[in-house]
């Protein structure tokens, strides 16, 4: 039996890692090292996910009071059938937020059980609520008759443009993206939300304290923010002394990164 | 002594610095020579010059030329740091932060000295340094919220939960307004905050403040899974079941979610008709899952059972899915089931398909449906607890024959000649399978598997080599070494292993060795990456499991492997210059000459194999002078591809202490681990490990009948010392021992006794054999007696005939004889045929 559990968010069963990689280096001759996937799932913790052979006798359930009351993979190793692997565009060049599907496979010998299908929607849902992605994108072998069909017939994904030579080997890839913007949470309701909470709050407090705290907002609020993204980019500069950096990472593979 | 520099160089120096800073490294080096011209003792400028050195790497020039730095200016902050940094560079962290504290001690103020420094205690987990700097440098930048994350961590990770929280609510006091639902960062923030107050025990708590700031929270199904997780906890059962049925409707193919579901609502396990109505439920929801449909036959028996598997496999066969035995086996714990599967699909088979609804035949697929059947049945009767394997193959050649094309179908003929324990037509089966579609990469990945287990390491890297990136440094096996391919390396070290190729075998082996160094490693950038990123919970989970990354199955299956490797190289020196065929290192003395010849040859054999790796060197060096990794840094040629610098080591029980010691700190209850523990201790003459090791294994299985053999041994060795152990161990050594073995107990009574108690397992009677003989060389003639005729016992497997075989090596006794038996009990096995 195969169970559909997220790799890095709650429960975090980050240990599947190595199982993923070797998945990977099974099915796929477009492989990453570990540290590749670790950027993906420390990153967009939400967006991936994985497909495990539940263990003869399933899983442990957590010990007194531990999380994973129902149940709880980590420190088990089952088998990995299947991933999704997902980021979400880091400078997209249509300046448009998109997610992007880095890898997806499932062992053949699991294949036709909707594996790969349930790993794709999971991943564009999360897409979607988490980080508002207008649309996901990725690409596929023009040969891969298959994947072609989950994604364009069974997901609704479009053919965007052909990418002649994207493969190592030579192959066109078709690059396809699907439009997520009708699984975006509702911020508006949200929003509405927060400010019934804070007037309970208001009221709740009295007058007094309400005015200390609108002079105090106007002091932190801004500046946090703004030294915040500056203190980011020094501190990729003055970087030292280490072999491989994330950011080199991140440049690196970009270009290698394919479904 | 610091020299100060004119205004000119002292511009020139602040140059270097900024090339470095902008990777401009020649430039960096050219400035600094300028300025060294001129000042040659200046300490600074020689640092830095060290530091830019060791990035393009040149690590002992640059270390020589920072030792010096440090000589000529040892009150420079930069000359401190950047000794660190080189040293950090070459993973010396403790001396690392020796550096970073002398550097921060001349110059508190400094930012990028403390960041390190603290990035290095982290690495370390030395949290309480962490705690330090990370509240240092709160204290000089309080406006970043990471600042304040990054020492809520440092408690947390140290324990103190308490001040973890305390430290995020204080900085979330400080934020007055409400920050947008955009904002990750919080949004990360806030639910760390719930997992810490959650993990301090207080679930009420945890559940209060997550139903106050979870609805703003993005990561939607982490707050869903948090909150069903609590409310089970809790025991708030209504509000558990709408939790689990919410994550349900998410993704109804997670067999957790049904277990929360059904604890929340109560079911008891034996409730079978409660539950089936509940698994209904769900099918009638998302009529395409399969959780749903499958977890039933679990519970259900008899005649419900029947009925459900009925309809379970014939969708499934109908559907054509592959993995459905893979799916159905783990039934087979329950022989009712097992004896009911089959009598299905052959029911299906010859039409009569009982209980069918709308019959097979009538289904335009008809053909594909019969041949999952067979394929079934294939898959069937060729695992272990229902092996029939001439039917198997009956079965997979009716497949195969009516879908020729099926590369599933071939992949199980491979296997079962692998049951029949024959790997070289397994293999080539396997082969077959591989060349029905020779573009996918796992029925490749499949093929070379076989190949290595056939012991053909050429042919199964040359398959591989079909999917690698051959242009990489080393070829495909540079390729598979850098995209970390732990399978294929460890594959590859188990078969140079069975062919006592021990360098190789140790090169492999150690190779999947730096492998998990580099993803301890890895970790690092995350330090201030994840920081950045605001993704805390990952980056926590991230952390604790590499603490405890060699638990992981890689790491125990290679490291056993890397473990025997040592002790067999240990046991037999000669094999240090390559195989040498088995007996000419046995007991006997007369051989000597013999011994010699075959050593000889060995050496010879092995410069000429060191030969052709030079040339094959020398060819690729002149093919291509700059070969570059996937990282994109140049990459050097290994200098010693046969591994024989390692397997020429001095000290085999030292080298093995690596791999060894993770095994037993974080795979204690892994009994074969504890096994060879005991071995390498017992051959280091430390009994007390050696002891604690036997303790270990007792505890989880005290009729293991290698730990029988080797209480025995373990015995013999203290009745022997050569000289005795220190009192004070003796003491210890012996009360332990004692409660495995009493004093008192005859040894031959003992074993002879276990020979007895165990007489139905054919690998419990070798282990007593061994000890008979161990005890009374004479017995010899008995014990092979007796080995042969456990191959009359039922259970036997070939891997326990073909273990004997090497016990009959051990004892120089008559393989011939037990390997005809053997051959005629499995004439398809190709493990018996002597050569």
């Amino acid at each position: 039996m195969v169970d559909i559990v997220p790799l890095s968010s709650y429960p975090s069963y980050i240990d599947l890692l190595p199982a993923i990689q070797t998945c990977n280096i099974t099915n796929l001759p477009e492989n990453y090292f570990l540290k590749y996937y670790l950027y993906h799932a420390l990153t967009w913790p939400q967006l991936s996910f994985v497909a495990v052979v539940r263990p003869r006798g399933g899983y442990k359930t957590a010990t007194a009071g531990g999380p994973g009351a129902a149940g709880d993979v980590s420190g088990q190793y089952p088998k990995v059938v299947g991933y999704v692997l997902a980021k979400m565009e880091e400078e997209p060049s249509d300046g448009v937020q998109h997610g992007h599907i880095t890898s997806l496979s499932v062992m053949r010998t699991h294949r036709r059980l909707g594996i790969a299908e349930r790993l794709m929607r999971m991943s564009q849902r999360a897409m979607s609520e988490s980080h508002r992605a207008h649309y996901v994108s990725l690409h596929v072998r023009m040969s891969n008759t298959a994947a072609l069909r989950l994604y364009r017939d069974t997901l609704g994904f479009e053919v965007e443009k052909i990418e002649s030579k994207y493969y190592a080997d030579g192959e066109d890839a078709y690059a396809m993206h699907l439009n997520l913007q009708d699984q975006w949470l509702d911020w508006k309701a949200i929003e509405k939300k927060d400010r019934e909470r804070a007037k309970a709050e208001k009221k709740k407090k009295g007058e007094n304290a309400e005015e200390e705290e609108e002079e105090d907002d106007q002091d932190e609020g801004d500046e946090v923010g703004e030294l915040g993204k500056k203190d980011a980019e020094k501190m990729i500069r003055v970087k030292v002394g280490r072999g491989l950096g994330v950011g080199d990472l991140v440049e690196k593979n970009e270009a290698q990164a394919q479904s | 002594m610091p020299q100060p520099l004119n205004s000119k160089d002292a511009s020139l120096f602040r140059q270097v610095v900024r090339n470095f800073e902008m990777k401009q490294y020649k430039k960096g080096i050219k400035a600094a020579e300028q300025v060294l011209k001129k000042n040659p003792k200046h300490g600074d400028t020689q640092a830095m010059k060290a530091l830019i050195m060791s990035h393009l790497g040149q690590p002992e020039e640059a270390f020589a030329l920072a030792k010096e730095a440090l000589r000529n200016d040892m009150k420079s902050h930069i000359t401190w740091h950047v000794y660190g940094l080189l040293y950090r560079a070459e993973k010396n962290y403790e001396e690392a932060i020796k550096a970073y504290r002398f550097a921060l001690r001349l110059e508190p103020e400094s930012q990028p000295i403390q960041r390190d420094l603290a990035l290095l205690q982290m690495q370390m987990r030395d949290y309480q340094g962490y705690i330090q700097s990370r509240s240092t440098m709160l204290q000089a930048r309080p406006g970043f919220r990471q600042n304040w994350t990054a020492l809520a961590i440092a408690h947390h990770l140290a324990g103190d939960l308490e001040e973890a929280q305390k430290v995020l609510t204080t900085y979330e006091d400080t934020l007055k307004d409400t920050q947008p639902v955009a904002d990750m960062e919080n949004s990360e923030a806030i639910l760390y905050k719930n997992t810490i107050i959650a993990e301090s025990g207080n679930l009420e708590k945890a559940l209060e403040h997550l139903e106050e700031v979870g609805y703003r929270c993005t990561d939607v199904l982490a707050v869903m899974e948090m909150k069903a997780d609590y409310l089970l906890r809790l025991d708030r059962k209504a509000e558990a079941e709408a939790a689990y049925t919410a994550l349900l409707e998410r993704n109804a193919e997670n067999s957790i979610y049904y277990n929360g579901l059904i604890k929340a609502k109560g079911i008891s396990e034996d409730d079978h008709k409660a539950l089936k109505a509940l698994y209904d439920e769900w099918v009638e929801k998302y009529p395409r899952g399969d959780a749903a449909r499958r977890i039933p036959l679990d519970f259900l028996q008899g005649e419900e059972f029947k009925q459900a598997a009925d309809t379970y496999m014939q969708r499934m066969l109908k559907k054509g899915v592959p993995s459905l035995f893979a799916n159905i086996k783990h039934l087979y714990a329950n022989p009712t089931k097992r004896d009911v599967v089959p009598t299905l699909v052959e029911g299906y088979i010859s039409g009569k398909a009982p209980q069918s609804n709308g019959t097979a035949k009538a289904n335009g697929d008809s053909n594909e449906f019969i041949s999952s059947s067979y394929y079934f049945l294939a898959q069937h009767y060729n695992y272990h607890l229902s092996r029939d394997l001439p039917k198997a193959t009956e079965y997979v050649d009716k497949a195969i024959e009516l879908s020729p094309k099926a590369v599933e179908y071939q992949m199980t003929k491979a296997r079962i000649w692998k049951h029949y324990g024959n790997p070289e037509k397994a293999a080539e089966e396997m082969e077959k399978a591989r060349l029905l579609d020779d573009r996918d990469r796992y029925i490749n990945s499949k093929a070379a598997k076989y190949q290595l287990r056939n012991n053909e390491n050429d042919k199964g890297l040359d398959n591989m080599s079909k999917f690698t990136r051959n242009e990489t440094v080393g070829g495909a096996l540079g390729d598979l070494h850098e995209m970390q391919c732990v399978w294929f390396l460890t594959e590859d070290g188990e078969a140079f292993l069975r062919q006592k190729k021990l360098g190789l075998a140790l090169k492999r082996f150690h190779s999947v060795y730096n492998i998990f160094e580099t993803w301890q490693e890895d970790q690092f950038d995350f330090h201030s990456f994840s920081l950045r990123k605001g993704m805390i919970r990952a980056y926590v989970d991230m952390v604790r499991w590499e603490d405890r990354l060699r638990e992981h199955p890689f790491y125990v299956r290679m490291a056993v492997s890397a473990v025997k490797a040592y002790l067999l190289l240990h046991d037999q020196p000669d094999l240090a210059h390559g195989p040498i065929p088995s007996g000419s290192n046995g007991l006997d003395a007369s051989d000597e000459s013999e011994r010699k010849k075959a050593l000889k040859k060995a050496k010879k054999e092995q410069q000429r194999l060191e030969k052709i790796e030079a040339d094959k060197r020398e060819a690729r060096k002149a093919a291509s002078a700059t070969a570059k990794g996937a990282d994109g840094e140049v990459k050097k040629e290994d200098q010693d591809p046969l591994g024989n610098t390692l397997v020429q080591t001095q000290e085999p029980l030292k080298d093995v202490l690596k791999f060894l010691t993770p095994l037993l700190e974080l795979s204690s209850q892994n009994i074969e681990a504890q096994g060879l523990g005991f071995e390498v201790h017992l051959r280091r003459n430390k009994h007390l490990l050696a002891v604690k090791c036997l303790s270990a294994a007792h505890a989880i299985d005290p009729s293991n009948p290698t730990l029988h053999l080797q209480i025995l041994r373990f015995r013999k060795a203290l009745d022997s010392l050569s000289e005795p152990l220190p009192s004070q161990v003796a003491e210890v050594v012996n009360a332990e021992f004692d409660k495995l073995l009493p004093k008192s107990q005859k040894l031959e009574q003992w074993n002879e006794s276990f020979l007895s108690s165990n007489k139905g397992s054919a690998a419990h009677v070798q282990a007593a054999l061994d000890g008979r003989q161990i005890l009374n060389p004479a017995s010899k003639g008995q014990c092979e007696k007796d080995l042969l005729s456990t191959l009359d016992l039922p259970g036997i497997s070939i891997d326990e005939a073909a273990a004997a075989l090497d016990l009959l090596d051990k004892w120089d006794g008559d393989k011939a004889a037990y390997a005809q038996k053997a051959s005629k009990k499995w004439p398809e096995s190709s493990v018996f045929q002597l050569e």
